[in-house]
């Protein structure tokens, strides 16, 4: 254990990630944030400011070019591969804006499928996916593809993987972006309810309203962050 | 999931599986029909045939090509009354094919150019003859094995006359004395396969009609039957050292400057043994090419599989599966791929080997080991072909693959 990490699900330190096309790219320009554990938290910034590289980074998805990044207190950024992967899987739960479901697989199947890298039986899969399902109101889609489904019936079935593994830290990127307005709030609804239940929850948008649901909003501006504002004390601005 | 990317992908899956199939079928059938064709053979050489030593003489260069291969006719009737005068020799008599146009029973006539063999009495054995007697020297006589005699509308019987018709338009006729057992070749100078055949004796066949125009007629063939098996080497040393110092043959072989092929049986057919392993190994070698052909077929289309699927492949890596994971799922698909293309290409190659030994005329013998050495050929060539894409896939960034469209 670290001092840094201490209880926080999430910890950045001067985290950088540059991308070099030509002349270098700083998606991420020395950030640094902490998000305490059962915290929901919203992420706001014009396109290109860096908030999917910001979460694939705390997803274990991405690696930064410079600085630490600590989940529960242990620093993922000194892991293996293999390592991270396993972090990935188990303790981390994705929910991308364009769903990323297995086209051919079922929705149980989609559901149950980081079990399978993990070797638990068929049947404790099934088991353990078909009550995600149920939970998510899918109960009567079990065996659906996603082409046989609607938008907010696969962000449903997503947020349903992103939970079979009980993560610790939940984390959507727009998961409302292509989703219209009404089926947004109704999967904004399931993201309270989890938070309610005591999950940590990382949130990239760009619609205020829907940033509102969180406690803290972070502001990132060209890979910076500008401000964190937080919503439930009101008056208390951060400037960074 | 690896079977159902495959189910999912029916047409790729079939034609992969196919270069897979097609390979392993044709291993399959060239060495059951090269198994059988060996079977056969040596099936065919008989314990007594073991004791004979055949002998011609050829120019230096067609040694080593086969019995009868460059023989010139050298040998005198005295030089075979001389050899079997030899220790360990029981007998001694010329050989020699007789070219003819065809062999006529009943006003029919079949049209044959090998058929027709002349030979001292010993060649056929006497316990070889199913019906009647074997022909006497200087008789107008003649021996048929069944499918000669049964080659006939009305089979041929003891006591029937056949007509020859040699090479020219000449015709003589033979009486049937006797019909041997079976059909099959008599001494590795007939061939080694069965086929029709009409044995008659060189007096005076040979000797009164084809020779007629020598002074001396001289056999391009002799064989020389030792005492027993165990007597084989010395009779072949004292036939050479005859043949060497004494015969009539001696003085054309050193004019022409011909060697004496002296062998037994059991060298003839090691010496053809050689040559269809070479032909085999020759034809196992293009069949492997297919399925060289067919592993490529497999990498080329898992390629494409893997490209197609980096989205999936990124998902996956998104929910955490190793490296390992999607290795082992890409090669599990080449595997399968490998097992069933093995298996049915194993079923095609049994009918194959079949089918050939069917049309020519062999009986068939299936060497079982290969068919595990195809299967297990089959299944190595689905690896080895999945490996690299597999390993491509594995490599995937998440990140990248997620993105990808
Ligand atoms: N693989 C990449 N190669 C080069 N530049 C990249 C790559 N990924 C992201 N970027 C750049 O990094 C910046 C931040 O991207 P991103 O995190 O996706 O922004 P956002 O999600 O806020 O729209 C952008 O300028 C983008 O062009
Ligand atoms: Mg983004």
């Amino acid at each position: 254990m670290n001092s840094t990490g201490g209880s926080a699900a999430v910890s950045l330190e001067a985290v950088t990630k540059t991308y070099m096309v030509g002349e270098p790219v700083h998606a991420l320009d020395g950030v640094d944030l902490e998000i305490p554990r059962g915290s929901y938290v919203a992420v706001m910034g014009p396109s290109g400011s860096g908030k999917s590289t910001l979460m694939n980074v705390i997803g274990c998805l991405d690696t930064p070019t410079e600085g630490m990044v600590y989940l529960d207190g242990q620093e993922v950024t000194a892991m293996s591969d293999r390592e991270r992967t396993r972090i990935r899987g188990e303790e981390v739960g994705f929910v991308f804006q364009t769903f990323n479901l297995m086209p051919r697989l079922t929705a149980v199947e989609n559901v149950a499928l980081p079990l399978v890298f993990r070797g638990i039986s068929v049947d404790e899969r099934r088991e353990r996916a078909a009550e995600l399902l149920e939970r998510v109101g899918l109960g009567d889609r079990l065996d659906h593809v996603p082409n046989m489904l609607s938008g907010g019936q696969r962000q449903r079935v997503a947020i349903a993987r992103a939970l079979v593994s009980d993560p610790a830290l939940i984390l959507a990127d727009e998961p409302t972006g292509n989703l219209d307005t009404e089926t947004g709030e109704n999967i904004m609804t399931l993201f309270e309810e989890l938070h309610a239940e005591g999950n940590t929850v990382v949130m990239v948008t760009h619609e205020r309203p829907i940033a509102e649901h969180a406690e803290r909003v972070v502001h990132l501006l060209d890979g910076e962050i500008e401000r964190i504002e937080e919503l439930e004390a009101v008056g208390t601005e951060v400037e960074s | 999931m690896s079977w159902r990317a495959i189910r999912s992908h029916k047409l790729r899956s079939t034609l992969t599986t196919l270069g897979v199939i097609i390979g392993v079928a044709a291993v399959i059938t060239f060495v059951t029909l090269g198994a059988s064709l060996q079977a056969g053979i040596i099936g065919d050489i008989s314990p007594d045939d073991r004791q004979n030593v055949y002998g011609w003489a050829a120019p230096e260069e067609s040694s080593n090509q086969g019995p009868l291969a460059g023989a010139q006719p050298v040998f005198t009737q005295p030089d075979v009354d001389g050899l079997s005068e030899q220790p360990g020799v029981r007998a001694a008599y010329g050989y020699t094919s007789i070219p003819t146009q065809s062999v006529g029973f009943g006003g029919e006539r079949i049209p044959r150019q090998d058929a027709v063999v002349a030979t001292g009495v010993d060649y056929v054995d006497e316990d070889e003859i199913a019906d009647g007697r074997r022909f006497e020297y200087g008789q107008r006589e003649a021996v048929l094995n069944p499918a000669m005699a049964n080659a006939f509308e009305r089979n041929v019987t003891v006591g029937d006359t056949i007509t020859v018709t040699i090479v020219g338009g000449f015709a003589v006729n033979a009486t049937v004395v006797g019909i041997t057992e079976d059909s099959e070749a008599r001494s590795p100078f007939e061939g080694f396969g069965p086929g029709p055949r009409v044995y008659l004796p060189l007096d005076p066949y040979y000797t009164q009609l084809v020779a007629e125009a020598q002074e001396t007629p001289r056999f391009p063939a002799i064989v020389v039957e030792a005492n027993s098996i165990d007597d084989v080497d010395r009779a072949k040393e004292s036939t050479r050292s005859y043949l060497e110092t004494e015969s009539d043959a001696r003085e054309q072989a050193e004019a022409a400057n011909l060697t004496y092929e002296l062998q037994t049986s059991t060298e003839l057919l090691g010496q053809l043994q050689a040559v269809l392993d070479q032909l085999q190994a020759f034809v196992v070698g293009i069949a492997g090419l297919s399925l060289l052909v067919g592993s490529i077929g497999i990498a080329n289309i898992m390629l494409v599989s893997v490209t197609e699927r980096t989205r999936e492949i990124g998902i996956m890596k998104a929910v955490g599966a190793q490296k390992r994971d999607i290795l082992t799922l890409f090669v599990t698909e080449a595997v399968i791929v490998g097992i069933i293309g093995s298996i049915l290409g194993t079923l095609l190659g049994i009918v194959g080997g079949w089918a050939g030994a069917q049309y020519i005329d062999i009986p068939l013998t299936y060497p079982v080991e290969w068919f595990g050495i195809a299967i297990a050929v089959g299944i190595l060539v689905g690896v080895g072909a999945g490996l690299y894409p597999a390993w491509r896939g594995a490599r995937t960034d998440p990140i990248d693959a997620l993105r990808y469209e």
